[in-house]
């Protein structure tokens, strides 16, 4: 082995890993370019074809659809545009939209990203903490408690996110017009940092972050409540009660052992936060990344889906990295394995 | 010798979810006397483990004490409130080396904070430099090396961490300690070193006496100094080791010892006989001897409970032994 890592396990574990997430990425980028242009149609027809709609000369039309075609790069051999593609990533350069040509992808998402991020971080924090304290509390408690509890959760999570979704935008805001049936705001305002527009915005998310959050309060606390019935029936909780430990002190010890493997789960749902939101943003027109890419499949906008799947697959590789190194640190038998200790 | 506990008609059931009692322990009553070493051996399932249970006062569901008493200095143990029993009795008066040692430390904690959380759970008021060293005083004493403290329990070996065990579950020095099955995950030369390690603690008397539940006979010829048999939930017969392993008078007793190989000279020439049929269902046990279905000897008074006989200082629950008087019971 190299020299640098001789006496630093733990250093060549990191590069070790290191480099099968940049494996990963690479395979990544490559599927996020071919896969878009599998799908049937294509993206110039799309555009000439609304354009058409005033009836222009089919000459017209015919050098439109080259000029565009020019301009996409799509008249290039689709290596090419791979490699073009390629090179533009790494040099931080997304391209230009299609479909809202001539804005350059990077703005575009650069502008629906912090709705996204609004909407699920919060979301996933919050269904992630309620459903652990639910979970290992049913665990604990038992009896009727962990009946309602556990039922009331396997419910919540067995609903489809967008189904909940359609059910709420239906019961709030059809059926009893509480809350508004979409957008991030109202008409009339503009995205600024005033009182008025947080709380329109405040009232605009009160639904599409329930419907997220309930069915993540529900997985959660299933995985819990599995995990901590597991650890309160192990060997080493039954030999602190008879060493006499407290039971404040011995419930300690069982959920943060059954806290590790919910850590990975934290960072699954990190990873899959855009893609989680896109069928609930679709459904409540939230102004996000999600119905970005809802947008972006539909008109066939390779530059803007590439944009986007880049930008998932950065989140998932991340979010997985950290929760490896983290894991380290809060497990020691994880972290044995890691350094190759016995 | 004063009786460091004393168990007096214990009855204690598992509630099926059907509502039928499984009468695992069903009328013991045992002294443990200061200084000893007391086996209680049986096979699996005659009732010895939840005896332990009930002995370092772990009850828990579905388990259930029906009556009887926990005797400790002449205060029944078992009627404490559960604060009280936890802070004062377990792990502090009576402590126990559990079955399954390789899985009995938390593998998320290093050993020192164990015994942190331990000391300062009886003793709040101990600090944690204290605890540890402690401790380490107590390692430094048995011999074992003080690094163990610092710990995950996947970086001790199988025999360490019993011994480890050992030592944390005797730190407060229990007036009894309860070891079940100590050694049946240990090698040979482990077990040794775990045996040894609780006589010594008995030589040092840092405890003051032990009972050893094991279903190995020959285990007990070397630790124990009394041994008491169980079948069905009850006693069959309790005596001075020699007594029970090379004169056992008990026919289960003697179904028991017979069935084990011992090395020593002699052995070849002996058969091994096991014990004909199996033991009963502990829903509805047999009325009088519980050992009678299967007990070669068996005649008509085995339809009664029987009493114990004294022979010699031993007790036996045998109707062939009617002729002896009643045994002076603890």
């Amino acid at each position: 082995m190299l020299r640098v890592f001789r006496n630093r396990p733990y250093l060549l574990y990191l590069t070790r890993k290191a480099f099968w997430y940049l494996v990963a990425f690479v395979a990544a980028v490559a599927l996020n370019f071919f896969l878009p242009r599998l799908i049937p149609g294509n993206p110039v027809s799309v555009i000439v074809g609304q354009m058409s709609a005033g009836a222009v000369e089919s000459a017209t039309l015919e050098r439109l659809y080259t000029a565009f075609m020019r301009d996409f790069g799509l008249d290039q051999p689709l290596h090419v545009q791979f490699w073009t593609y390629l090179t533009g990533v790494l040099q931080g350069d997304l391209g230009t939209s299609f479909m809202l040509y001539p804005s350059k992808v990077w703005d575009v998402i650069r502008q629906a990203l912090p709705w996204t991020v609004a909407l699920q971080v919060p979301a996933i924090l919050v269904g992630w903490i309620v459903g652990n304290v639910l979970g290992a509390l049913a665990a604990y408690k038992g009896g009727t408690f962990d009946r309602f509890a556990f039922t009331g959760s396997l419910m919540l999570s067995s609903i489809p996110y967008f189904c909940l979704a359609i059910i709420f935008v239906y019961a709030f805001a059809v059926h009893w017009p509480l809350f508004p049936a979409s957008g991030g705001y109202s008409f009339g305002y503009f995205p600024e940092w005033s009182w008025a527009f947080f709380v329109d915005a405040l009232y605009h998310y009160a639904l599409p972050f329930l419907s997220l959050v309930l069915v993540a309060i529900g997985g959660q606390a299933i995985g819990m409540r599995e995990m901590a019935i597991y650890e309160l029936n192990t060997d080493y909780v039954n030999y602190a009660k008879k060493l006499g430990v407290s039971d404040r002190r011995v419930v300690r010890y069982v959920f943060r052992n059954a806290m590790l493997p919910q850590i990975t789960g934290l960072a699954i749902s990190f990873g899959t936060l855009i893609g989680g939101a896109l069928v609930t943003e679709a459904v409540f027109s939230y102004p996000g990344l999600g119905s970005l890419l809802f947008t972006a499949i539909r008109q066939v906008d390779y530059p803007m889906i590439q944009g986007i799947t880049l930008i998932i697959t950065l989140t998932v590789l991340l979010a997985n990295f950290l929760v490896d190194i983290a894991y380290g640190f809060i497990d020691p038998r994880i972290r044995a394995g890691q350094v190759g200790e016995r | 010798m004063p009786n460091v506990v004393e168990v007096e008609g214990l009855e204690a059931y598992y509630r099926t979810p059907a509502g039928d009692d499984i009468k695992a322990v069903d009328g013991v009553s045992l002294a443990v006397r200061e200084g000893e070493v007391l086996g209680i051996a049986g096979e699996s399932g005659c009732g010895k483990t939840t005896l332990a249970q009930v002995l370092g006062l772990t009850v828990q569901k579905p388990l259930y004490v029906r009556s009887g008493k926990v005797l400790l200095e002449g205060r029944n143990a078992l009627a404490l409130d559960r604060e009280t029993m936890r802070r004062e009795v377990r792990g502090k008066t009576i402590s126990t080396v559990p079955q399954g040692a390789m899985n009995s430390l938390n593998p998320t904690l290093r050993v020192r904070n164990l015994v942190i959380d331990v000391m300062r759970d009886h003793n709040p008021r101990i600090r944690r430099r204290e605890a540890v060293e402690r401790a380490r005083e107590r390692l430094d004493l048995l011999g074992l090396p003080p690094r163990v403290l610092e710990a995950y329990p996947h970086q001790l070996s199988g025999g360490m961490k019993q011994r480890v065990i050992t030592v944390v579950s005797t730190l407060l020095d229990p007036v009894l300690l309860i070891v079940d099955e100590p050694t049946s995950a240990l090698d040979v030369t482990s077990q040794k070193v775990a045996i040894k390690l609780l006589v010594d603690l008995l030589a040092k008397r840092i405890i003051r006496s032990i009972v050893f539940i094991t279903h190995e006979l020959p285990l007990l010829r070397h630790v124990a100094d009394r041994i008491a048999i169980m079948y069905a939930g009850r006693l069959v017969e309790v005596g001075a080791m020699e007594d029970i392993v090379f004169r056992p008078q008990h026919p289960y007793a003697e179904g028991l010892v017979g069935s084990v190989l011992v090395p020593e000279p002699g052995m070849k020439e002996r058969t091994v006989t096991g014990i004909p049929g199996r033991p009963p269902d502990m829903r509805r046990p047999p009325a009088g001897c519980r050992f009678a279905p299967r007990c070669p000897k068996r005649f008509d008074l085995c339809d009664r409970d029987p009493r114990p006989f004294g022979i010699d200082g031993r007790e036996v629950w045998c109707w062939l032994h009617r002729d002896q008087p009643n045994a002076e019971r603890p």
